[in-house]
């Protein structure tokens, strides 16, 4: 508050001067990716993180590789949605809290985490070199969408941050605030499915998702937001919820500072690891503790102005209602399920992992209801339903015989629970669209986030339970070919070894055949200087909805061994993905 | 009367999935099994994923024992006893505030809708 | 009225919890399994052929499991060396290794074992082996010390 007080005594037009304090705080991450891109070792950060012979592409992304340059693009992020809000809502007030936050982790950067801190410079510094794991393409794109993700949160936080100490709560700010978290859900959908892809595709593990700590914060925010996005939608159409949202709109942020805190402070172990300095995670905790007392406050002031919601049980609020408090469970299971390895190590003395068993088991019995609910609430009108829908019964009975022939079939219970909760949907997608053709782009943006829901998980269950992997030893002189479990034969063709720019690569070239349609797969071991660090790169081949995913596990001068991985309908997951994305961006393209 | 008729055909279909879903949570397949093992030396992989020594040996040792009669479950028993709860991804089931935080909330969520929900009159 | 409160409060209690957590990281692992397994007195030594008895190895000994492939066992090598003239006895276990690669090693670096054990694997696990090198301290026949990675001169100090 201090902060802004101070410059709008210096500069007297307030749009103005808001403006260019948005700008002026978009300076410092331009100077670092400059310095990156020039490679100028005069800096430290530069110098630990990026390597003189990188091709300029990772230089310039290297500036967002390390903790510091990373929270510097949190800054210039916050700025820079500062400066689109700015076109959308002139609201003084609003942005003062806007710039307050953006003070509080330029503050950060300041005390903890300077990346602009020189060093004697030397002329033979050639820099360390990014992570070779991060030097990929993914890595240039999914750090900054998912912060833009994030970072968007800022947006509702302060709108309803604003509604809430003035006490104003109309229409058009709810509105705002829906776009605005439907922007965020856009960017962080985008950057978790990214990062998903990422590890898919780089890591070599061999799967889409880990719940990994990281992964699992990433969710958290993502849950809320999505949750927020619905509840916005019975404040705004039946007046009802609206403290419910306005409290959302603060935590959807305050869950993704503290998913901030907890990698940066290393608390937990993930892939994502950054060094540690306990003064970082001080900091950050006393941020969030601000922003959590300020969510109190703001609710015990405002009490008094919001009614007692009340629903009638059939009705798109109720089912809304519903909605949200699966989603904001499940942001608490995924919120327990991170943190109780620090609570168990801490109080029990025992070190325990919690890993997908816990949460496919949690979230089983939080979602599959609410997906089963998704294809008949869109239906039922607002206020009170009065038609009965005599659909029902016969699609739920449909539903259930498709589960049990698969279920009789394929042998699998998860599978045929999960055809069983997205039947409906399908079936009830059919019948819908085919009477209403003619309705808006919205209309057509909700049925599609809900069917790719569908697809997603029918993909996901399936990939999950159906995949299978095979160990390859392929021997030199004696055995190069090797009879696969579905009768294909696997066939090593010949094995080279290239030098680039800052790596070596040795890579095997694989076919897999059937008598006559071929696949050829070639996956490598990829050496990078200065480190000498290994990566797997991963090869993969489709079948239709279906992939082949191979990697090398060991490679010697007599013998290659191949890791051959089955995975069917993953293309499928990745296209409900795209979907998902791509429907939220016709609903957010449709109010311009 | 009416009111509490239609609030429980909201709750069967729940009731009938979440019995479902406990009775059969289980792995019984040798891979499905290492998948919940966590690598120790590997930052939040499981020792499937892996191919550092450390998750070569334990997958033979397993295979080993499983291949000679042993149950997965005696397996899982004994190799918690020797590495710690840490091994596994899948916790021990005395770990009751883990466990039992999801169908706690649960219950939370129909108490919160009986309160929130106006029945018909 | 009150039932609008409860979030923030939950929310604060989570970090008040999340608080005390950062300032009371302790480091201390417990230890799952405290006696030897039994498989090392009951596989042969390497050399000459005979079983281990576990009453003639005294109060305190010690289990090091080591392979020529790894670096850092190396790096404690000359440690050991020392420990052995120093009269401790030591239990080598060759941890999933190459007999030729095993035996070239050995000359090449000196054996300062009491017995060698060759393990494929099975002992390590029996003993919960994380990685080599790993190094078990054992007194009155409980394991009372384990530690991953090469040795120091400070971890061994007091047993000199």
């Amino acid at each position: 508050m201090f902060y802004i007080d101070l410059l709008k005594k210096v500069i007297p037009s307030t749009t103005s001067s808001l403006k260019l304090i948005y700008f002026i705080n978009l300076i410092p991450f331009g100077l670092l990716v400059y310095a990156f891109s020039i490679s100028d070792f005069t800096l430290l950060n530069v110098a630990e993180n990026s390597y003189v012979d990188d091709p300029i592409f990772y230089k310039v992304t290297s500036a967002w590789g390390s903790h510091e340059g990373s929270i510097l693009l949190w800054v210039f992020l916050i700025n820079l949605f500062g400066v689109f809000f700015l076109y959308k809502n002139q609201t003084v007030e609003i942005h003062k809290n806007l710039l307050f936050i953006s003070t509080l982790f330029i503050l950060y950067v300041i005390v903890s985490s300077n990346p602009f801190i020189y060093i004697e410079a030397n002329e033979n510094v050639l820099g360390l070199g990014l992570n070779p794991i991060l030097q990929h393409f993914l890595f240039v794109i999914h750090p900054p969408t998912l912060f833009l993700g994030y970072i968007g949160l800022i947006v509702p936080f302060v709108i309803s941050a604003h509604m809430l100490v003035n006490k104003n709560f109309s229409e058009k700010l709810f509105k705002e605030m829906l776009i605005w978290s439907k922007i965020s859900w856009f960017f962080l959908t985008g950057g978790i499915v990214l990062g998903s892809y990422w590890a898919y595709s780089e890591l070599g593990w061999g799967g889409w998702w880990f719940w990994d700590p990281v992964e699992n914060i990433s969710l958290i925010p993502w849950l809320l937001n999505t949750a927020l996005i619905h509840s916005l939608q019975v404040s705004i159409k039946s007046n009802q919820l609206k403290l419910w949202s306005l409290n959302l709109g603060l935590y959807c942020f305050i869950a993704s500072v503290f998913g901030t805190f907890l990698v940066r402070s290393n608390l937990i172990v993930s892939v994502h690891s950054f060094a540690t300095d306990p003064l970082r995670g001080l900091f950050l905790i006393i941020i969030i503790a601000y922003l959590l007392a300020m969510t109190v406050r703001l609710n015990i002031k405002s009490i008094s102005n919001f009614n007692e919601d009340s629903f009638n049980l059939i009705s798109r609020e109720s089912f809304l209602l519903l909605n949200n408090i699966f989603f904001i469970c499940s942001a608490l299971v995924v919120f327990i399920g991170t943190v109780y390895p620090l609570f168990s190590e801490m109080i029990l003395k025992t070190s325990v992992s919690v890993g997908a068993p816990y949460y496919n088991f949690a979230f089983n019995l939080l979602l599959a209801p609410l997906v089963l609910f998704m294809a008949f609430a869109p239906q039922i009108d607002w206020g009170k339903h009065e038609k009965k829908d005599k659909q029902i019964p016969f699609i739920i009975i449909f539903s259930l015989l498709v589960c049990l022939v698969s279920y009789y079939y394929l042998n699998n219970f998860y599978f045929a629970l999960s055809v069983f909760i997205t039947v409906p949907l399908f079936l009830k997608s059919i019948l819908v669209l085919k009477n209403n053709l003619k309705k808006n782009i919205s209309f057509y943006s909700q049925w599609l986030a809900h069917l790719s829901i569908g697809f997603f998980i029918i993909a996901a269950v399936y990939t999950e339970q159906f995949d299978y992997e095979e160990n390859l030893l392929f021997e030199k002189e004696s055995t190069n070919e090797i009879k696969l479990q579905n009768n294909k034969t696997a066939i090593i063709k010949n094995i080279t070894d290239k030098k680039f720019q800052n790596y070596q690569k040795i890579s095997v070239d694989l076919l897999i055949s059937d008598g006559q349609k071929e696949k050829e797969l070639s996956p490598s071991k990829n050496i990078y200087q200065p480190s000498g660090q290994v990566t797997n790169e991963v090869s993969t081949t489709n079948n239709l909805f279906s992939q082949y995913y191979a990697t090398i596990s060991t490679i010697e001068s007599n013998k290659v061994g191949i890791n051959l991985v089955y995975k069917p309908f993953i293309n499928l997951l990745w296209l409900s993905a795209i979907m998902l994305i791509f429907s939220i961006f016709l609903s957010v393209i449709k109010k311009r | 009367m009416k009111m509490s008729k239609s609030i429980y055909k909201l709750i069967i279909p729940f009731l009938i999935i979440h019995i479902s879903v406990i009775s059969f949570a289980g792995v019984n397949e040798l891979s499905d099994y290492y998948k919940t093992i966590r690598c120790l030396v590997c930052e939040g992989q499981s020792i499937q994923e892996s191919d550092t020594e450390f998750a070569i040996n334990l997958k033979e040792q397993i295979q080993k024992k499983y291949n000679s009669g042993m149950p997965i479950k005696e397996i899982n028993k004994e190799l918690i006893k020797i590495y710690g709860e840490e091994i596994s991804f899948d916790p021990p089931k005395n770990h009751i505030i883990l466990w039992w935080t999801p169908l706690i909330l649960l219950i939370i969520i129909f108490v919160f809708i009986r309160n929130k929900i106006r029945f018909f009159k | 009225m009150k039932r609008h409160l409860l979030l923030p409060v939950v929310g604060l209690v989570v970090l008040v919890v999340s608080v005390l957590f950062y300032f009371n990281q302790s480091t201390n692992k417990n230890n799952p399994r405290d006696e030897v397994s039994s498989l090392i007195f009951e596989t042969p030594d390497f050399y000459n052929n005979k079983l281990i008895y576990e009453n003639t190895l005294g109060e305190f000994y010690i289990i090091n499991f080591f392979a020529s492939w790894c670096k850092p066992c190396l790096a404690e090598h000359p440690l050991l060396m020392e420990m052995k003239k120093k009269g401790v006895k030591i239990i080598g276990i060759n941890f999933r290794d190459d007999e030729e690669n095993f035996k070239k090693w050995i000359n090449d670096h000196g054996n300062p074992f009491e017995y060698i054990l060759r393990d494929d694997g099975t002992i390590a696990y029996e003993m919960g082996l994380i990685g080599v090198p790993e190094t078990f301290f054992i007194v009155n026949k409980i394991i009372q010390k384990k530690i991953q990675g090469p040795l120091f001169y400070e971890d061994v100090e007091k047993y000199l």
